[in-house]
């Protein structure tokens, strides 16, 4: 119980650190929003106007005195409102947006996550193989390219050239999204380069890891004796070694998903997918304050979450960690 | 009274192959294992024990390989068998119990799956509920309360852990167990604990034990034949109640000095001159003679072999007993 207060006050101090920061950042970048929009109208804007726009958006007091608006707002949920797509609340695009790049980098995340696992299991197993010895420096080559590079190649090779997958967007322009088949289609279509640009990036990096910590549980007396034992290859292979090197993939796992929230810049700006990546790129651009506050906030909830269950996960599946289990 | 041989143990080589060069660990050793007898093999760290052991259950992995010799269980060639014949060998005839009870139970499966998966796994045709009843006896067996069989390895102390490997190595009642070390992890009292457990389990359910440890002293309780183990060879085989009274090898002797009496007047213990040899440049002749202080002119050139002599019971590899 302790010990679960002692977690939870540490989460609550990160998070109060995190939406400080989250509303400062934002503000020492050089510009604010409504300069930006006072120089995209060119002359069309008075000076007087400006100080108007400043006040109806709240920009118009000390950083003290936004600061506590923020915190203020930020408790009862508001996000106010974007100035990139006034009049639009923030929190209709952000959660707009969220929801495709959930979509998006989850699938990508699981996808990458699953062929690593397998593969690290298979190569771990029988290392010095063909498999291991082909698919392993492959893959830290892999993980070595710029995502940038592997997202153009693809969008080149396959929406520009062969123009096998469609050159961008989350779904067909005339289709309104729902829960039906021609959706689904559409939307599993539009999304095979987007998720194969990320995949391809990572699923190297899992695929290391399970490997490496497997080979070094390979030599442990347990799993000598496993064997010994004589049990099947897949027993030892599956309850004596990979049940062991799940674990720290597991907290990594956790983490990842934690930052699914935010977003796959290069993938969503490469194929003009309408995800937070996207979208905050573009806020930063136009000094979106509210925006990028909102996306942040996101962020570090999601962050903070998945911490959590990374911390609770962990010790459902490693016995060592249950403090109240003895006799 | 153990006159029919379990185990007969021939010529048996293992070499550690190196880069650039071959390290002979077991040089040709010979000897038996009889029927519900312990034998043990002693000898200092590095001179072939574990390796012996290993080979024996089929478990040398590279860079070891077993090079030469042969092995009988019960008159079949350990060494020839094929993967369906070795997985009854392994855990249904011979079992082992490694030396650090610490890492040789998976730390995150409760300890009660590890006993009935090898059960399981050699008799299925007694499912999950009898592989179940059977980890119970086990736990019975060795004293421990069978409702701890679904804790985790890190639940339990050093001694209990050592005693669920056992309980494990008895799981499928085997002819032979090979205990490499058992207790070299554990303190005193709990060693004895587990020595006596070992003892009586062995009497009432009779299997051999292969014994191997460098505590000379626990050995000659539990053992009934001891084989001295130097550099890879078998200097001396013989009973345990006669290697510490009637030494015929000057290594056993000196061996047995180096051990203090814990009764009796205090006396200088002697310890060994020197260091074992490197396995890659081994002397000529007998390996023991650069350190031993007996050593005459055709020790440092003719090896002698391990046999009988008139005047003892066990066999000894030596020139002085000409």
């Amino acid at each position: 119980m302790a010990f679960l207060a002692r977690r939870l006050g540490f989460y609550f101090a990160a998070f109060m650190v995190a939406i400080t920061l989250n509303f400062f950042l934002p503000r020492w970048m050089p510009g604010d929003p409504t300069t930006r929009i006072f120089m995209a109208l060119r002359g069309k804007m008075r000076p007087d106007q400006m100080e108007m726009l400043k006040k109806a958006y709240g920009y118009d007091g000390s950083l003290l005195e936004q600061y506590g608006q923020y915190l203020w707002k930020l408790l009862h949920l508001d996000f106010g409102i974007s100035t990139v797509n006034f009049p639009e609340p923030t929190s209709s695009l952000l959660f707009y947006a969220a929801g495709w790049t959930l979509f998006l980098v989850g699938v990508a995340t699981f996808l990458s996550f699953g062929i690593g696992l397998v593969m690290g299991i298979y190569s771990a197993w029988h290392r010095g193989g063909f498999f291991d010895s082909v698919f392993t420096p492959i893959n830290v080559m892999m993980n070595a390219f710029t995502p940038a590079v592997v997202a153009l190649l693809l969008w080149y090779a396959f929406a520009l050239e062969w123009a096998v997958f469609p050159l961008g967007r989350a779904h067909d322009i005339n289709l309104v999204p729902g829960w039906n088949w021609e959706s689904a289609v559409s939307i599993s279509w539009h999304a095979v380069l987007p998720v194969l640009s990320i995949v391809l990036v990572n699923f190297g990096s899992w695929h290391l890891g399970m490997r490496n910590t497997m080979i070094n549980l390979l030599n442990e007396d347990f799993v000598v004796l496993a064997k010994a034992k004589g049990l099947s290859d897949r027993r030892v292979r599956y309850r004596y070694v990979a049940r062991n090197a799940i674990l720290p993939q597991i907290t990594s796992l956790a983490l990842s998903v934690g930052f699914v929230f935010g977003g796959a810049f290069i993938s969503e700006v490469v194929f003009n997918y309408p995800g937070l990546g996207k979208f905050t790129l573009n806020a930063i651009e136009s000094r979106d304050y509210t925006f990028i506050q909102a996306q942040l906030t996101l962020l570090t909830c999601s962050v903070l979450i998945a911490n959590l269950i990374s911390d609770v996960l962990n010790v459902i599946f490693d016995p060592r960690l249950r403090t109240s289990g003895g006799h | 009274m153990f006159s029919e041989s379990l185990m007969e143990v021939r010529n048996l080589t293992v070499d550690y192959v190196g880069e650039t060069s071959i390290a002979r660990a077991v040089n040709g050793i010979s000897f038996d294992i009889r029927k519900g007898e312990a034998f043990g093999l002693a000898g200092e760290s590095g001179c072939g024990k574990s390796t012996v052991a290993f080979a024996l259950a089929r478990l040398t992995r590279l860079p070891g390989l077993v090079s030469g010799g042969t092995v009988r269980f019960e008159g079949h060639d350990v060494l020839q068998f094929d993967k369906a014949r070795l997985k009854a060998y392994r855990w249904r005839e011979t079992s082992f119990v490694f030396q650090s009870a610490m890492n040789a139970l998976n730390p995150v499966i409760p300890v009660a799956e590890q006993i009935m998966d090898v059960v399981e796994t050699h008799q299925p045709e007694l499912g999950k509920r009898g592989a179940r009843a059977r980890a119970v006896e086990m736990f019975e067996l060795v004293g421990i309360p069978p409702q701890r069989l679904d804790d985790f390895p890190h639940q339990f102390s050093g001694g209990m852990r050592q005693r669920i490997c056992i309980a494990i190595a008895l799981a499928l009642n085997p002819k032979l167990i090979i205990m490499d070390e058992p207790t070299t992890a554990l303190d005193v009292v709990v060693q004895r604990d587990i020595i006596e457990q070992i003892v009586e389990l062995k009497s009432r359910l009779g299997f051999s034990v292969l014994f191997i440890t460098h505590d000379l002293g626990l050995m000659i309780e539990f053992c009934d034949r001891i084989g001295v183990m130097y550099s890879g060879e078998l200097v001396e085989v013989a009973a345990a109640s006669s290697i510490l009274t009637a030494p015929q090898h000057p290594y056993t002797r000196a061996l047995g000095n180096s051990f203090p009496p814990l009764t009796g007047p205090r006396q200088r213990l002697e310890g060994i001159a020197g260091s074992p040899p490197d396995l890659r440049a081994l002397p000529q002749g007998c390996r023991f003679s650069p350190r031993c202080q007996h050593a005459m002119a055709v020790c440092a050139e003719v090896a002698p072999e391990l046999r009988y002599y008139p005047q003892s019971e066990g066999q000894a590899a030596c020139h002085l007993l000409q």
